[in-house]
């Protein structure tokens, strides 16, 4: 295992990126309101 | 994940789904296949770099990655993907969304 991937127990990196409708999302935004399912998509490159 | 998405947000959870395809393609897709969670392009692999998804060369492509992050902004659940079909079933999720949710009761 790469000591360098997260791992849990560790504070999310935030980041904000806009969502296909134009919404500014930012993680952070989402702490102290609901916990927050993450899927990173496959995909080529 | 979208069939079951009720179940996340019956449980004040949501689900947001990075992908290094661009806002065009992105939306295509969550029209055509009717999505209802939050679908965010990451054309410059901002989000993807920063959890470190990893790309396998000889597999061509990105290996799934996927996380629970609580509401304390942790990360309580982390699962790398070891091919492309590697993803972690509802039950798997629903069951982090539970635990966090008792934990912040």
């Amino acid at each position: 295992m790469n000591p360098d991937l997260i791992t849990p127990g560790e504070l999310a990196p935030d980041f904000e990126l806009e969502d296909i409708n134009g919404n500014l999302i930012r993680l952070s935004n989402f702490r102290g309101s609901k916990p927050v399912v993450f899927a990173f998509l496959r995909g080529f490159m | 994940m979208r069939d079951h998405y009720s179940e996340f947000i019956s449980r004040g959870a949501e689900i947001v789904a990075v992908g290094s395809d661009g806002t065009g393609t992105f939306q295509r897709y969550w029209e055509n296949e009717k999505i209802p969670y939050i679908g965010l392009p990451d054309p410059e692999k901002k989000v993807l770099r920063l959890y470190k998804q990893e790309v396998n060369i000889f597999k061509l492509g990105r290996m799934p990655l996927n996380c629970v992050v609580g509401v304390d902004g942790r990360i309580r659940y982390v699962h790398f993907g070891s091919n492309m079909s590697d993803i972690p079933d509802n039950e798997t999720f629903l069951r982090v969304i539970d635990q966090i949710n008792a934990s912040s009761n």
